[in-house]
């Protein structure tokens, strides 16, 4: 007899939908699995069998053979046993067959037949709603599935209640943590409380202004002084200044969170700041070295991602970066499998001016010309080339006298979300939402500059301060702080302060002649 | 001294001192040795090929002697597009007649270069290899005063200030003379070759051994003799208080040549040195209207120099400025020259930004290392301010030359 049995595979933060077949047939007694499976789905027999005869179901002894299809595509994990065992208990007759083409089973089986979570449950989920199915799985992830809206969870905590649920009986409860309404008050606790705050940094007000900027544009931002001068110190306020994700958003992020196996059961608040070491490998910055693993760009989605020490990375790690930073996403090649991943984050990066960290400083800066020169040339190429703003830090020697009012991370973020707002208005008939994703199209049409603003860009490429992809991240960058002072087209002040903060290339060769 | 000889290709240096050059690179690893006592270097530079032979020789004497007497012409006619010219030529650059003054120069450059070049006032500026951002604005600013009015700057082609000089003197569009530590073909860096190209099409570069000659330790402390030898005045913008950077200085004294210096921040080592030649003497230097008054003292200018040369000063060029950018550009030549500083100081940073990249777009200031901003042209200058236009009379955005008849 012939029984079909559905549930999902993961590969890499994507689903692919399987079809499980269980044909059990008289001959000799065997169980053989089919269609290209690893070795922990052909482990699963052992699990399978243990788990239908501690459930007080009966193992047919007869000859079992179970394909999963689509054939051509590797199955990987031990998430197929809750859909194995369901298949061949209905395909021996022990279970009726109509309701399990209508529910995805997930999970795990223990050898006396409980069920346990495997990773990339909201991926499943997701992948669930959209297949318009009903969904089993175990209790421990049920609340990660209940994120998703408009689907049915049933929580199997053993074999017997799946048997249960499939044949029309009720499931179990869902567990306390995965309670909704426990959920929703947790969301709604002000983010950010735990987190550093913005109003511990003292001084460095233009660098705090670019981080400002940066956040409320997603632009690129570079911070460069140094040893001291609290350039990781901002760099790690600047989740706490970005607005809270929205419900698509969270839901990507939380997936992707999911399918690494961490357990989560609310959304991402938060948006993710990664900060990966320096000796990073450009695999593990963008994934896929063997298994289709993904990599920090792709955790850093929607969020920040920081490179402390940006000249000590290795060039071809920095120059991976390029498509993530132009695409917003990262298409990995490798023998066995090819892969797209949204990659969308904010670069923030810091590094000292040159290598002993003190250039301009005439008294303590040990380099010569040519070591600075050597310094930037490894930066400048591939990175310096998408990155739109640049605050410069200073070691201050004396006390801030006149201590200005600090900006706290709520004041900020709260201007900060409402100049995103303000973006997201202008593009809402486009496929990006903050100025910094906008293109050459997109900057003509949205960005209008009253008469001395047109006049200051004008001169500025006269002078030769910038180049035409200059000109281009100077107007975006402008976008952003005439969208932080609420005005409708942006003005010469506007257009001062992105150039006074632009990335300055022409200096490097300056005096390298 | 014999009668010259100019026998020899297209070069017209005679046999003799091309020996002489043959003879220093053959020599170039003893006289290395020698490169740690300047004074005793310069004195062995001083004494004729016999004397130098058996005093620096060694080992190789015998050798080198015979090689010495057998030098062939054929060592330079393999190379006849080569330019040199000796002492003996009666285009040989006057200055250079002192006891150490070298005897024959290998010259790159436009044609006739050194000759050209040679009849006007020569200026050398030198410096640190380190130059701050104010020295090298420094330097630049005022080689480009100088090239405009007329003057040749000589200047190594080291790091530092000596690129700012050359830099300055050909964006004015004038001449820059380089003197090289080595053979002209090889002594140049890799990352100073567009400039080096640079240099020798706008004006000419020049040394004393032949041009496969690597660049060594000695070659620098003796082309720095030809550097203050060749000029009527010796500027230094940016120098520590070491033997090594003062050298200019300190060969132009023993030549009695006149040093001038531009001063500095009396608290920052890069200008200790220069503080240092202004006490015992040195001319100061605040603008190239002070060189030229220095060369029209000491009679640089022939019979027929300019009158007074044209220069525009920094009080003229902020005419004109609203208030507020004033101050700004003010506090930045006080010191507080980064956006932080003049936050403290008590604006918004918005504001500061705004001030400063106005300032930057006028050409009042540039964006140096790390951040700091350095007031440029503050020596007054040539080179055409750009004019940010007032919104009421509106002109084109390009450059308004604002010089001062």
């Amino acid at each position: 007899m012939l029984a079909r049995a559905h549930t999902f595979t993961i590969e890499g933060i994507h689903t692919r939908h399987v079809t499980v077949e269980v044909d059990v047939r008289p001959g000799l007694p065997g169980f053989a699995i089919v269609g290209l499976a690893d070795a922990a789905v052909r482990e699963a027999r052992e699990r399978i069998q243990a788990a239908i005869l501690n459930s007080g179901y009966e193992f047919p002894a007869r000859r079992i053979t179970a394909n999963l299809a689509p054939g051509d595509v590797r199955k990987a994990g031990p998430g197929f046993d809750l859909a194995l065992a369901c298949a061949v208990l209905a395909a021996s007759g022990q279970l009726p067959q109509d309701r399990l083409e209508r529910v995805v089973l997930f999970g795990e089986l223990a050898l006396d037949g409980a069920v346990r979570p495997s990773r990339g449950t909201l991926a499943v989920a997701q992948a669930a709603q959209r297949a318009n199915m009903e969904l089993a799985l175990a209790g421990a992830r049920a609340g990660e599935a209940a994120l998703i809206d408009d689907l049915q969870v049933s929580v199997v905590g053993h074999l017997r209640s799946a048997a249960r649920v499939l044949s029309g009986g009720r499931a179990d409860p869902l567990p306390k943590h995965a309670d909704p309404a426990r959920r929703e008050r947790s969301r709604a606790a002000s983010p950010g409380t735990a987190t550093p705050n913005l109003n511990e940094v003292s001084g460095q007000h233009h660098a705090v202004r670019a981080l400002v900027i940066a956040a409320a544009g997603a632009h690129n931002l570079l911070l460069s002084g140094p040893p001291g001068t609290g350039k990781t110190m901002l760099a790690q306020r600047a989740p706490s200044i970005l607005p809270p994700l929205n419900k698509a958003e969270a839901i990507e992020v939380t997936r992707i969170h999911s399918l690494l196996g961490s357990a989560v059961d609310t959304l991402a608040v938060q948006r993710p700041f990664r900060a990966p070491h320096h000796s990073i490998t450009a695999a593990g910055l963008l994934g896929g070295a063997s298994s289709a693993r993904v990599g920090e760009v792709v955790l850093a989605h929607n969020g920040v991602l920081f490179l402390d020490e940006l000249s000590e990375f290795t060039r071809p790690t920095l120059e991976a970066l390029r498509q993530p930073l132009e695409d917003g996403r990262v298409a990995i090649a490798r023998a066995r499998h090819s892969a797209v991943y949204p990659a969308r984050f904010m670069l923030l990066a810091a590094t000292n001016p040159c290598p002993c960290g003190y250039a301009g400083d005439d008294e303590r800066c040990s380099c010569s010309e040519a070591d600075i020169a050597r310094h930037r040339r490894r930066l400048s190429g591939p990175l310096l080339d998408r990155i739109d703003l640049l605050a410069e830090l200073q070691l201050e020697r004396t006390l801030d006298l006149r201590p200005v009012p600090l900006l706290s991370s709520e004041q900020a973020r709260e201007r900060v979300s409402l100049a995103r707002a303000r973006q997201a208005r202008r593009l809402a008939h486009e496929q990006v939402a903050v100025n910094a994703h906008m293109d050459a199209r997109m900057l003509g049409e949205y960005v209008r500059l009253d008469e001395r603003g047109a006049q200051m860009l004008r001169a500025s490429s006269c002078a030769g301060l910038l180049s035409a992809r200059g000109e281009h991240r100077v107007l975006s960058v402008a976008r952003t702080v005439a969208d932080l002072n609420d005005r409708a087209r942006v003005c010469a002040s506007d257009i001062g302060e992105a150039l006074a903060l632009r990335p300055d290339v022409s200096r490097g060769r300056r005096r390298a002649a | 001294m014999s009668p010259p000889t100019h026998a020899i290709a297209a070069g017209r240096a005679c046999k003799r001192c091309l020996r002489r050059s043959w003879l220093l690179a053959e020599l170039s690893g003893p006289l290395e040795y020698y490169a740690r006592d300047r004074a005793r270097l310069l004195e062995l530079l001083a004494l004729e090929d016999g004397e130098l032979l058996a005093a620096a020789a060694g080992r190789r004497k015998s050798e080198l002697h015979a090689g010495y007497r057998r030098f062939a012409s054929h060592h330079s006619s393999q190379r006849e597009h080569e330019q040199t010219i000796c002492r003996h030529d009666p285009d040989y650059p006057s200055a250079l007649s002192g006891r150490a003054a070298p005897h024959m120069l290998h010259l790159s450059g436009a044609a006739g270069g050194l000759a050209t070049l040679a009849a006007r006032p020569l200026v050398t500026i030198a410096g640190s290899r380190r130059a701050s951002d104010y020295g090298w604005e420094m330097a630049r600013s005022l080689a480009r005063g100088l090239a405009a009015s007329g003057v040749t700057v000589v200047a190594a082609l080291s790091d530092g200030i000596a690129i700012a000089a050359h830099s300055g003197a050909l964006e004015a569009g004038g001449a820059s003379l380089a003197v090289m530590t080595g053979g002209l073909d090889v002594s140049c860096p890799a990352r100073r070759r567009t400039l080096y190209e640079r240099v020798k099409r706008q004006g000419c570069a020049v040394s004393e051994l032949p041009r496969d000659v690597h660049g060594r330790r000695w070659g620098q402390l003796a082309s720095e003799r030809i550097l203050v030898e060749l000029a009527a005045l010796t500027v230094l913008v940016e120098a520590e208080d070491t033997a090594g950077q003062l050298a200019p200085a300190r060969i132009a004294r023993t030549l009695g040549r006149p040093v001038a210096a531009i001063p500095g921040r009396v608290t920052s080592p890069l200008s200790r040195g220069t503080h240092a030649l202004l006490i015992e003497g040195a001319s100061l230097v605040r603008c190239p209207q002070d060189v030229l008054d220095l060369l029209h003292q000491i009679r640089a200018f022939g019979p027929n120099a300019p009158a007074t040369p044209m220069l525009g000063g920094e009080a003229q060029r902020a005419v004109g400025l609203p208030p507020r950018l004033k101050a700004t550009l003010e506090r930045v030549g006080a010191g507080c020259d980064t956006p932080d500083r003049l936050t403290r100081a008590g604006e918004e940073a918005s504001q500061v930004l705004l001030a400063l990249s106005e300032l930057e777009l006028m050409g009042l200031l540039v964006r140096g290392e790390g951040g700091r901003y350095v007031p440029r042209d503050a020596l007054g200058g040539f080179a055409s301010p750009r004019t940010l236009t007032a919104p009421s009379a509106r002109r084109p955005a390009s450059e308004t030359p604002r010089t001062q008849a």
